[in-house]
């Protein structure tokens, strides 16, 4: 009875009824595959990122300021031109080197895969996810730089991930570490196929690995090529673990990853111009299902 | 008009810069640092406030707006944060002659009860998409340290969102909750 008469109540439980079934069918309608941001969606993230960026970049400067200021704040007048000139030019060689560091994970990075046939953008992370339920990291370059949707992300080390989200400046990859991420893998050693799933924040699992296959600590995973989205041979990680049940016609095998997603700093996009085709084949792909079920629905009536 | 749209606009603009700031701390400062395991969820502390301390009708389009922004910084999307904001305030709706955040201590245990909740919630509809109960675990063990550092914060936090709902919107503030 309360309901009825108070206007107040009446429109809160309207207005959680109306919210709680749109988020639901959301939550329903929700890919898990990849993800279109609209225009609204694409201009708020090209304004948060670059906000995101600067302070990935200010904590350098940051540091650099804590380091070889506040720390000689005490320093005796004395030494205070001798440490300045020291301080310049350790800071100068500390900047060379982390150049020379620079420049060679650069040049890693861009001989790696010299093979493949792709467009290579290089590309910074910025970020990452604001949930620690998704292993996502957001990078510096987006639509406008050539990077296209689900085109694979790559370092020198291996496999990355994914581009799961798009704008025109930024891009969120999926990592190999997300729950969400299923790459098709290949023990090289043995070519025993199997599915790689993210499991936390260091391990991947290797999932539907025959149990009759002799795979050993060790054993390098690469991507088998299928699945559409990556190509063949990339060296996802190393066996760490191998788990086979005393019933069951499948192992369980832990992957290490071979990229060290703790300190990884720049990465490389994968694009191709294969994409445009590999989304006109999966579009195809989805309309046939569509019009199989239609068929199957007229069937029924 | 106790619940009036119009006067809520200043205060959950400000609220959601606030997130902007704390969210952009969390996925950029913190992981630079080191801290790339785990994640602050500022969301979920601002929406138990408004589920604690406002009386408005609207709450449930305030959760959306918040969620909606939070997504500007995840791929988790708006929906399930939304779907846990929504339900966790129609308990609390229920439950307000019970709860009285009169001291940071009590703050404190009433917002890891109810993170619990949130917990609970998300990951039952997490299990119902993805059906992978190791998931869930593992989930769990992050949930811990995150949800008792927000909670931690909560008095502070609490404080300053009470200056910004209480100053535009007195009224919608609860009195005592």
């Amino acid at each position: 009875m309360r309901l009825i008469e108070d206007k107040d109540r009446r429109l809160r439980a309207i207005l959680n009824i109306i919210v709680l079934l749109f988020a639901f069918v959301f939550v329903a309608k929700r890919r898990t595959t990849f993800d279109q941001t609209s225009a609204f969606e694409n201009l708020l993230i090209d304004s948060f990122a670059p906000i995101q960026s600067s302070v990935t970049s200010i904590r350098g400067d940051v540091a650099d300021f804590l380091d070889h200021y506040i720390a000689n704040i005490n320093a005796s007048k004395q030494n205070i031109t001798l440490s300045r000139k020291v301080e310049a030019l350790e800071n100068q060689i500390y900047q060379f080197r982390e150049l020379a560091r620079e420049n060679k994970r650069l040049k890693d990075l861009l001989q790696f895969g010299a093979e493949i046939g792709y467009n290579k953008v290089l590309a910074q992370v910025v970020a990452w996810d604001a949930s620690s339920d998704f292993r996502v990291l957001r990078i510096n370059k987006g639509l406008n730089d050539g990077v296209r949707l689900q085109a694979p992300v790559v370092t020198s080390a291996g496999l990355v991930g994914y581009i799961y989200r798009l704008t025109d400046h930024f891009a969120d990859i999926l990592t190999v570490l997300d729950n969400n991420n299923r790459v098709d893998g290949l023990i090289q050693r043995v070519r025993a196929h199997g599915i790689v799933e993210g499991f936390n924040n260091e391990l991947a699992i290797m999932k539907y690995v025959s149990r009759a296959e002799p795979i050993i600590l060790g054993d390098v995973v690469i991507t088998s090529g299928l699945g559409n989205i990556y190509p063949k041979g990339i060296r996802v990680g190393a066996v760490s673990r191998i788990e086979r049940e005393s019933y069951g016609i499948t192992q369980n095998v832990e992957i290490t990853p071979a990229v060290d997603f703790g300190r990884l700093e720049e990465v490389i996009i994968l694009s191709a111009e294969g994409d445009e085709i590999k989304k006109r084949e999966w579009e195809a792909l989805d309309q046939m299902d569509e019009t199989q079920e239609e068929a199957k629905g007229g069937n029924l009536k | 008009m106790r619940g009036n749209w119009i006067q809520l606009m200043k205060p959950l603009g400000i609220t959601i810069l606030i997130l902007v700031v704390l969210e952009i701390i969390s996925t950029a400062l913190l992981p630079m640092i080191g801290l790339t395991k785990y994640r602050v969820p500022f969301n979920v502390l601002i929406i138990l406030y408004m589920g604690f301390k406002l009386e408005t009708p609207y709450t449930s389009l305030l959760i959306l707006v918040l969620q909606y922004t939070h997504s500007f910084f995840t791929i988790e999307g708006w929906e399930m944060g939304t779907i846990a904001g929504v339900m966790i305030c129609i308990v609390i709706s229920y439950l307000k002659d019970l709860l009285h955040l009169s001291s940071s201590i009590i703050t404190i245990f009433v917002t890891q009860m109810f993170q619990f909740l949130w917990f609970v919630i998300v990951s039952s509809l997490i299990y119902l998409k993805a059906d992978n109960f190791s998931y869930i675990v593992e989930k769990f063990w992050r949930f811990l340290p995150e949800s008792i550092l927000i909670s931690l914060m909560a008095p502070f936090l609490f404080g300053i969102l009470d200056v910004i709902w209480r100053g535009e919107n007195q009224r919608a503030l609860g009195e005592s909750v």
